[in-house]
Parts: structure tokens; sequence; C-alpha cells
């Protein structure tokens, strides 16, 4: 409610009408001028895409052959979605490295996020010895069920969508 | 500045037994009797010298083994007053018994000194359960009116039922499958076994 | 209501005689799925035909519990939860914890990370004031300034993207620094971006804050003075609409903001009362100016050095307490953590200042409109994420 009341004149009565059109005619010379001057900003969409800049948090991806599980991701994790199983190798086994010189002593059984919980906060990746665990730039993976968001690294499928998406 | 605050109510307000907490890393604090928060917290406003105009929150620290020494579970509300005048601020300490859930801790209310208490001591009784006397709205704020317990206290357990449903149900729950979990140990168990066998044939050899 | 109370008497008294029409206020729910309360937010409105003679927040729709995530998480893994408080400035939040911790492990932040946390908040400052900026036009029934305020705050939300990883809950600045270095292109780009800005901020004023419709419905409404500002513990914005030099910026400076050069924009009740909607509204344009003026200065101090300062691997705080202010794009947000000498914190309590400034409306509502109830949620900027935590 107007609590402030002052004596409406005749002049501030014809003031007030200059007042609004003045500003309205403003106001609508700038949208004009929107119209012709500015380019459009926006995209359309499934034709057109944005490129997602390189550093950008998307999905999570662990390269299996380069990881030593550690576990941890899993730990610096706040919403506890990665699981890890592994088991030592054997002594006699060949003895086999990361790409970056680590040597791996583990056989990992299972490596697998629950993209459903993950908040995208990349802890897991900055804690990461041998950078196996990275996000990638893919962001479009909707599906239909939500046992579908976990995603097994081990899996095939998983390893040939990393081959596609990138490079 | 403590220790100035502190003899300064000891001589407005008789009974306040307040005591400067000087604290070697972080903030210190000063700690006041609990019957007599709201004339503290008058006399704080109302003084020339500091002017306290401002209450910025009410933290409640629930404490179920006591504070330092002390082993008396208290729970401790922690008034954080700012003068925006003088720019200062000040955190100011009450400890109650801790009580339970049908015999609540209680403290007075200081809505009257500032209207800012209204909602934050709203917001403490819901969390972390004190009553404030002579709160002129006391309900709680964030959790629904007839929720059970106070989630803030240490040793919180949520009720099972709320209104026929119930709270955070398993399929719900982040837990790991479970035939994974059990994977897990039974490889360390094989390899834990794996070690120590190895260790008594290497003690048999020697 | 008793359904012969109304009916005729058969008498040929008036069916609808005037002694016995009941008048009583009516009860209207507003939200918590409505579009102006930016949020889950409910009011219970008593109205008297159109005007509020009484308003009741209900809050706590959008709880999800931080302070009691924060006593389960170890220190690092809190900074995403801050984040989510509030989304809309998520940078301040984390800045405000991360000052508390590192204030109390000592720890020494290296000049380029001060500088590239002061040049992010203010950016992030001028992000947080657009979408205030586009969204009360829409809540006073324009649409067209939504739309230019986006395409500018999209162009910060880009170079966000590109620095941190992520467009809305960034978790980048860290205990001890910040994560990633800025390059020199972007660098580049925030200059470019700060000399194109000024002529936008023109132009929305232009077009929103001087028209005569959006001034008749802003001016004189919803007047929040100084002392009931005091009163109410309101901060930010709210505080210096109402006529207060207030900024925790310039009275207890932290970060690097001592250095720096900058005025405290301050309500002047240029078109009505001070302390009313317009006046908060002029004083977020103002302050977007003053954040171009600091990231200016930034940009020309910037040193080369490293980003990240000495903090151990498994962080344990030292036994004590603390209580941090800082001052956010709403208001000033305080972080009282309490450790008792582990890994995870013990007590972490946020003040928000949107949770402050909510409390306020019921003692401004009673004698409005319900169209100018809505003017003024949208002028006190409350994010609901903040209010509920």
């Amino acid at each position: 409610m107007n609590t402030h009341h002052e004596e409406l004149t005749l002049k501030k009565y014809f003031q007030n009408i200059w007042n609004g059109i003045r500003t309205t005619i403003k106001g609508l010379s700038i949208t004009i001028k929107h119209v012709y001057d500015v380019k459009p900003v926006t995209i359309e969409y499934p034709e057109v895409r944005e490129v997602i800049p390189e550093g950008s948090r998307s999905r999570l991806f662990n390269d299996v052959q380069n990881c030593i599980s550690c576990d941890q991701c899993a730990v610096a994790c706040p919403v506890d979605c990665i699981y890890i199983a592994s088991k030592p190798r054997p002594k006699d086994a060949e003895k086999i490295k990361t790409s970056n010189g680590t040597p791996i002593r583990r056989e990992l059984t299972q490596y697998t996020i629950d993209t459903s919980l993950c908040c995208y906060c990349g802890l897991c990746t900055t804690v990461c010895p041998t950078e196996s665990l990275t996000h990638t730039t893919d962001h479009e993976y909707a599906s239909y069920t939500i046992d579908h968001m976990k995603y097994d690294y081990l899996d095939p499928e998983v390893v040939a969508w990393r081959d596609r998406i990138v490079k | 500045m403590h220790k100035e605050i502190a003899d300064y109510l000891n001589s407005v307000v008789s009974g306040a037994e307040a005591k400067a907490l000087e604290a070697e890393v972080g903030d210190s604090s000063v700690l006041v009797a609990s019957e007599h928060i709201l004339k503290v917290c008058q006399a704080l406003k109302d003084s020339d010298e500091h002017q306290y105009n401002v209450l910025q929150t009410i933290s409640g620290v629930d404490y179920p083994e006591g504070v330092g020494e002390d082993k008396t579970p208290v729970i401790e509300v922690n008034y954080m007053i700012a003068s925006f005048t003088k720019n200062t601020e000040i955190i100011l300490k009450v400890r109650v018994p801790r009580g339970d859930d049908e015999n609540l801790p209680k403290v007075d209310s200081v809505c009257s000194v500032w209207t800012a208490a209204d909602w934050q001591e709203r917001e403490c009784y819901d969390l972390v359960g004190v009553e404030f006397v002579n709160h002129p709205d006391h309900r709680r704020i964030l959790n629904p009116y007839d929720w059970k317990g106070h989630p803030l206290r240490k040793d919180y357990k949520a009720q099972e039922v709320y209104q026929g449903m119930t709270v955070y149900p398993e399929d719900k729950q982040n837990i790991p499958e479970q035939d994974f979990i059990v994977e897990q140990n039974k490889l360390n168990d094989e390899a834990k076994a794996a070690a120590k066998k190895a260790r008594e044939e290497a003690k048999k050899d020697n | 209501m008793d359904s012969t109370e109304n009916s005729g008497n058969g008498n040929g008294q008036n069916k609808y005689g005037g002694e016995k029409l009941k008048s009583e206020l009516l009860t209207v729910n507003m939200g918590p799925q409505h579009p102006a309360t930016h949020g889950v937010l409910r009011v219970e409105i008593k109205t008297d035909s159109e005007v509020v003679s009484e308003a009741i927040p209900h809050i706590g729709y959008l709880h999800r519990c931080f302070e009691k995530h924060c006593e389960n998480i170890d220190y690092r893994g809190n900074l995403p939860f801050c984040d989510r408080m509030d989304y809309l400035a998520a940078m301040h939040m984390e800045l405000g914890y991360c000052l508390a911790i590192e204030k109390m492990i000592g720890t020494e932040i290296p000049r380029r990370a001060e500088y590239i946390r002061v040049i992010i908040t203010e950016l992030q400052r001028i992000a947080s004031h657009l979408l205030f900026t586009g969204v009360y036009a829409i809540d006073l029934g324009a649409f067209t300034p939504f739309l230019y305020c986006f395409d500018q705050r999209e162009k910060i939300l880009r170079l966000f993207e590109e620095i941190s990883g992520a467009r809305l809950l960034y978790n980048y600045i860290w205990i001890g620094g910040v994560w990633n270095d800025i390059k020199d292109g972007q660098l580049a780009r925030i200059k470019e971006f700060c000399e194109s800005f000024p002529a936008e901020l023109d132009k929305y004023m232009n077009l929103v804050g001087q028209n005569k419709i959006f001034v008749e419905r802003t001016a004189n409404i919803g007047i929040m003075n100084a002392e009931m500002c005091y009163n109410y513990g309101a901060t930010g914005p709210v505080l210096r609409g109402a006529g207060v030099d207030w900024d925790l910026r310039k009275k207890r400076p932290y970060s690097i903001y001592e250095e720096l050069d900058f005025d405290v924009p301050v309500g002047t009740g240029e078109k009505g009362t001070l302390g009313d909607c317009w006046d908060r509204f002029a004083v977020r344009q103002q302050e977007m100016r003053e954040s171009l003026k600091i990231i200016k200065q930034c940009l020309d101090g910037i040193e080369e050095g490293p980003i990240m300062g000495k903090v151990p691997k498994v962080l344990k705080l030292p036994k004590g307490e603390i209580y941090m202010r800082t001052e956010c794009a709403r208001g000033e947000l305080g972080y009282h953590i309490v450790s008792d000498g582990g890994k995870v914190p013990y007590r972490v309590k946020a003040k928000s200042s949107s949770f402050t400034h909510t409390s306020m409306l019921p003692e401004v509502a009673p004698g409005l409109l319900i169209a100018d109830f809505v003017a003024v949620i949208g002028s006190i900027d409350i994010v609901l994420g903040e209010v509920d935590r």
C-alpha cells in the first residue's frame, strides 16, 4: 500500500503522464535496438551444439588399465558413489605398470560408479595418483532406468564408449 | 576485550558469573550463567560503551560427553552478537544440562531484546532441542511441525515411520550391493590367510 | 457455513441481508510451487479483499540437512555441500567456509590465489545480481530484461565453466587456495567483459530502473528502515538499501579487500522513501559497478606464483571454534565451525542472510496488496537453498 501521500496537483498529474510516456519510449527504443543490432545469442540445440570447454566436469571415466586400486577416490568421494573391489596379484605374475610408471600390485575386479549419486564435485579426480580417473566432456547420457546409471568400467561396452567419445 | 566485557557484565548483572574463555586458536568467547541470559543481552544492547545492536545467529552445540574437564552432558547455546556501530563482535555462551526429548533444557528467550532471535531460537529448538521460555511463537521451523526428535543432537535417530511413510527406506539407501561387500571381504580374508600362511612357512624354513 | 444462514427466511427479507453477511479474513496459500516465491517458499497470507493483513512464511521445503552432513564428512568433502546452499552465488559460500578453516589452521594463501579468489567472487556477485535484476523484472511483469540479463550472465558462467569446470556448483575455491589457475586468455576475456558491461548496466537502468511503471510498483513499497534492519539482523543490500553504510569488505576486510579501492553504495530514497524496494534494486545495480571496479584493480595487480598454500593432506583442525563472516551477494554469511581436533567438524552452523531476510516478511507485509507483497519478496532476493540449508 502506498503509505507516502503527496498532494496531487494538476501539474503533477500531467508530469506523471509525461514521465510514463517518456520512460516507456526510452525502454522501447532499447528493445527495438536489440532487434536489429544484436545478433541472436541462442542456438538451435539438437542441430547446433556448443563446444563444451575442455576442463568441463561431466561424466566420469576410469581408464582401468592405469588404475592401481588404491581406493583413494572412494575415500575422497563425499557421497560415496564409487565402489571398488580388488584382490592382490599373485607374486609370480608378470609385472605390469601404468602409463606413468606406477607398478600395479592389485588386480581390479570391479570398479563401479553410480552416476545417479555423483555430484560432479571432482574431488575423486584430484586425488587419483595415476590420473586414470578423469572427467570427460560427455554430458548427454540420459538413461531409461536408474540402474543404467551405474557404470561398470570393466565392462567392454563402456571401454568402447570411451574410445568413441574421448579423443 | 573479552575480559573487559566479562567484567562489565559482572558489574551490571548480579550473578551473571561471566567468564572470558580465551582461546589459543580461533575465537574467544564469554560464558555466562544461563539464568541471566536475558538480562545480560539487555545490558549488552543498552550499554553505551558496547552497543551490541545486532544478533547475528544462535548456534546450539550438543556435548553429550561434557566440555573439557567437566563431564556432565551439556548443550551449549552460542549467541553471535555484533555491534554495527562500534564494529565489534562477540560470542556469548550459555551451558545448560542436556536433558532428553521429554525434558528439554530451558533458556530464556531474548526475543524482547532483538527480534532476530525469533527465528533463530526456533531453529535452535528445532535442530538442537533447547526450549526457549517466553518465546512468542515456539514452533519448529525447518522440520515438519509434527516431527519427532532433534536432528543435531549427537545421539539422534530418525523416527522409523512418519505419517505412514517409512523414513529413509532401504531401497533409497546408498549401500553398495551386498554381494559386492561379501566378495570384497572374501578377497581380503583370502589375502590375509595367504599372507599368514606365507609367514608361517617362512618361519618353518628358518 | 451453515446452509440456512444466508438463505431467505420467507419473510420477504433480502436473501443477502447486510447484517447477515459474514466477513472474515481469507487465507491464501502462496507457494510452495509459486513462480514468484523464488523456490519453495510457502507464505500463508490472510487477506482482507486484496490487502494482506498477515503473512506467515513456512520454510523447510528445501531442507537438505547441510549441518548434519557436515558432521559426518571430512573438511574437504564438505565443500561441494557448501556450494549447494546458495546455488546462485556458490563461490561466496565456498570462500566463507575456506576462510574459516584457513584461519584455524593458520595457512598462508599465495598472493595469486587471493587475487583469483577476489576476481571470481566479484564476478559471481555480478552474475547473482544480474539474475536478481532479470527475475525481479519478471516478478513485476516485464519479460524482456530477463533475457538481456541472462545473456550477460551466460558470459560469466561460460568463463566459470572454463576456469572451474562447472557452471553452477563449482567446488573451485579450496582450502589453501584455488583449484585451477586462470590462464592469460581467460583474464583477457574478463577484462573485455569489464569494458563492455557498464553499457549494459545503463541499459538495465533505463529499461527497468527508471521506467515509470517500475517506479510506481517499487517506490514506497515494503519499507525496511535502518532500525528494523538492525533489529532483525538484516545485512547486505537490504541494510545498505536502508541507507546504512555497512559492508564487511570495508569494515572487517578479509582476503585482500583492504588494498582495493571501492565505494559502498547506499540507498538514497531517490524515488520514494529510504529503504523501499526501489532503493534495494538501485543498490544492487550500483554494486555491480563497484564489483567491476574491484575486478579491474585485481586484473592490474595480479601476480605470478603458486595457487595453493601448504595444507596437510589429512586435514585436522586444532580444538576450538571460529565464527567467520563474509560479505556475500545477498548479505553476510557466517560459518560457526566447532572442532574437537578430529578429521570431521564437530559442528558447522551456517548463518545465512536469506534466512534473516525471510523473517522480516511478516513485519513488512501487513497493509500491502498481494501484488506488492510479491514485489517485496523479490526485492530481498532470497534463495531458498540458503534459507533452508
